[in-house]
């Protein structure tokens, strides 16, 4: 009887360590497992600092990340501080998950503009972002060299994106690969760019109306499709994500490609023989390039135990060093991007492409609109319609999920 | 009077739990269906707007096609199987455990190893193909219209024919020898002997199995998510995978309630014609 008894009240302390149960000073903060190493160091510092607040480290996988974090959000028994991706901010803010961090920001203007924005509704903040990042075109300087093209000066237009990428395609090498295929965001990433550079958009800026098949959208559509309807994306370009990209680039089968800085690590490692370049992505003439914006923000759910320390914690997590240091790509803050981690001279690229970047819409069908259009752009990439066709079908869905 | 409240008593646990594990979660369905996300009852407005989605007709069409394309093969393949396992011959025992193989391989597994084989560009069954000189270009067998979907069942069909083999064979090793006896004094010869002995004796086996067979088809998830998700272009996009998208990537729930009620009236009526139709005509068959 004493013994079951023993073991019953182990497990039950054991329970109770192993929730989301917070004493009094203790801080959880749930960072993602590629943060680790990095975040254990700045927890370490401010202990040191503030011995009075216990920092709970745990760490989350990015895989289905965004669905656990709904869960504990929903259930009550969340953490105090988790890190999230800026497009999923505002939706909790829309249903209240979150709580308004106006007072925890400081500095406003070192950050660029771009990530507060992500992380704005009904005027106040919902997050700190701490990281930024957007794509570029990354390119085979070789295969430049190669055809007779200098690799110092990348195609900087559509117009000579596409005569770059016609020379550089030839026997089982393809000049530009687009995705087709994937998760819906990997098209969504590396398309939509096009549409707001050439002026226009997938829905209009009030989220009132879809504006996917007006000419200008249209016409970026048909620009990245023509990619491989014309023979300069591989083959397999309907069944390719970002990560299938990087493969063919780095087995040498693909000469350039859009991606994050986070892709120069493992090309460097798998293919040391490849001589990376990093170009902006091409705009069309007389026009500013574009980017979408991504990265990643604290957050401070509504049923976090001890706010108010997490807060002072995120004060620190938030100042420009402590960015700097637990950022997997850029901080958000300007001044951070000084330190020397960033001085890389193959970053100079993706630095340059930050200003940029813009917030994907915060509109709460997002998913499903986002779906609609990558419908359409396979159905492009099939064969079974022409842009403007798909396009008009994909705004007729999405109007009536914005009319919802 | 006494004794059936006891034995009530009895049944009364197991009842509880699967009220607990299917009705409640069924009649919550039926509940779900009909009401909006803050469980305001909205009549049949979730019906409506799945009903008017473009997806869920293809969606409907694709589970017909995938359904019945599996089935066909299956049973067909499987039944051959059979028979040849049914057979004497030096090794069988060793041929019977490697028939069984694709069965006992995890679905995850399996469907992500044929992704890859399948690849346009990795893929080995491209790479076999125009090595020697079959097909100039690589096939895109999991992106083009055509192929996608076909190919999709064939690797369903390699992973479901071998538990039809073991059923049918179970059935065939259960057949009498007086049978064949007899038919060979009438001077039948094999396929007379497949023909008028084995499939009228494992024709129950085969009914069952062809329903278990349709009722898994109508649940299969794996295999298309994990490899196609869907796509491309939604043509590969069954009403199951339909229903996990709008629920769980969509995070509609209420629509997702609305498309299972649908979809599990559908499946009801096709089992209950089925079972209506072939199970219960041939009485000698019971």
């Amino acid at each position: 009887m004493t013994k079951s008894l023993l073991i019953l009240a182990t497990t039950a302390s054991a329970l109770a360590f192993s929730s989301v149960v917070s004493l009094a000073g203790e801080v959880t903060w749930w960072t993602p497992n590629f943060n680790e190493p990095r975040a254990r160091e700045l927890v370490e510092k401010f202990q040191a600092a503030n011995p009075d607040i216990t920092v709970n480290l745990e760490i989350t996988t990015s895989d289905g990340l965004p669905q656990r974090v709904l869960t504990a959000l929903q259930s009550g028994a969340a953490p105090d501080i988790i890190d999230v991706q800026h497009g999923w901010v505002n939706g909790y803010a829309q249903n209240g998950l979150v709580i308004p961090l106006d007072d925890v920001l400081q500095d406003r203007e070192d950050y660029i503009p771009a990530a507060l924005d992500y992380v704005t509704w009904d005027g106040k903040l919902w997050g700190i972002p701490y990281r930024i990042e957007t794509h570029a075109v990354i390119y085979n300087r070789g295969h430049f060299t190669e055809v007779g093209l200098d690799p110092d000066s990348p195609p900087e237009t559509w117009a000579e994106l596409v005569d770059v990428a016609t020379k550089l395609t030839k026997e089982g090498r393809s000049g530009f690969a687009i995705t087709g295929g994937g998760e819906v965001g990997n098209t969504i990433f590396r398309s939509l760019p096009f549409i707001w550079m050439n002026g226009s958009s997938m829905i209009s800026d009030d989220m009132t109306k879809a504006t996917v098949n007006e000419p200008a959208a249209v016409e970026a559509v048909t620009f990245y499709t023509d990619f491989f309807r014309k023979g300069l994306s591989p083959a397999s370009t309907l069944e390719n994500d970002g990560t299938a990209n990087r493969r063919l680039f780095i087995a040498e089968t693909v000469s350039m490609y859009q991606s994050g800085q986070f892709d120069i690590a493992s090309i460097r490692e798998e293919n040391p023989d490849i001589d990376i370049g990093v170009m902006r992505i091409p705009h069309p003439e007389g026009k500013d390039t574009a980017a979408i914006l991504g990265g990643w923000s604290f957050v401070v759910p509504s049923d976090a135990q001890n706010p108010d320390e997490a807060k002072i914690f995120l004060q620190f997590l938030a100042e420009a060093e402590s960015q700097g240091t637990l950022t997997d790509t850029f901080p958000a803050r300007k001044s951070a991007m000084e330190l020397p981690r960033f001085n890389d001279p193959i970053l100079q690229v993706f630095k340059e492409m930050l200003p940029y970047g813009r917030p994907v819409p915060a509109e709460k069908n997002w998913v499903q609109i986002s779906q609609a259009y990558f419908n359409g752009i396979q159905s492009i990439l099939l064969g079974d319609m022409e842009p403007q066709e798909a396009m008009d079908v994909a705004a007729e869905e999405i109007q009536a999920l914005l009319d919802e | 009077m006494y004794r059936p409240s006891t034995g009530l008593l009895f049944v009364l646990p197991a009842l509880i739990v699967l009220a607990m594990l299917i009705a409640y979660p069924v009649a919550y369905t039926g509940l779900l269906s009909v009401t909006d996300g803050q469980g305001n009852f909205v009549g049949m407005s979730n019906f409506a707007k799945v009903l008017s989605a473009r997806a869920t007709p293809q969606a409907f069409w694709n589970t017909v096609y995938w359904v019945v394309g599996s089935i066909v093969f299956q049973v067909i393949l499987g039944t051959a199987t059979a028979v040849l396992l049914n057979q004497t011959f030096a090794g069988r025992a060793i041929v019977r455990s490697i028939t069984l193989i694709p069965w006992v391989v995890p679905g995850i597994v399996a469907a992500t190893t044929w992704a890859w084989m399948f690849h346009t560009e990795f893929g080995i069954i491209n790479y076999m193909l125009t090595g020697p000189g079959i097909i100039d270009q690589p096939i895109g067998w999991l992106t083009n219209r055509d192929t996608v979907m076909p190919v999709l069942i064939a690797i369903n069909v390699w992973k479901l024919f071998p538990f039809v083999a073991i059923m049918v064979l179970a059935g065939l090793q259960s057949i009498p020898n007086d049978l064949y006896e007899a038919a060979r004094v009438d001077g039948a010869n094999f396929w007379e002997e497949v023909r008028y002995v084995m499939l009228p004796q494992v024709r129950p086996v085969i009914v069952a199995v062809t329903l278990l067979l349709v009722i898994w088809g109508l649940n299969s998830i794996t295999i298309i998510y994990a490899i196609t998700r869907g796509g491309p272009a939604n043509r590969t996009l069954i009403t199951p995978i339909q229903i996990f998208r709008i629920a769980f990537e969509n995070v509609q729930f209420n629509q997702a309630a609305a498309l299972s009620v649908m979809f599990f009236a559908v499946a009801i009526a096709i089992v209950f014609v089925y079972i209506k139709a072939l199970a219960s005509q041939p009485r000698e068959a019971r």
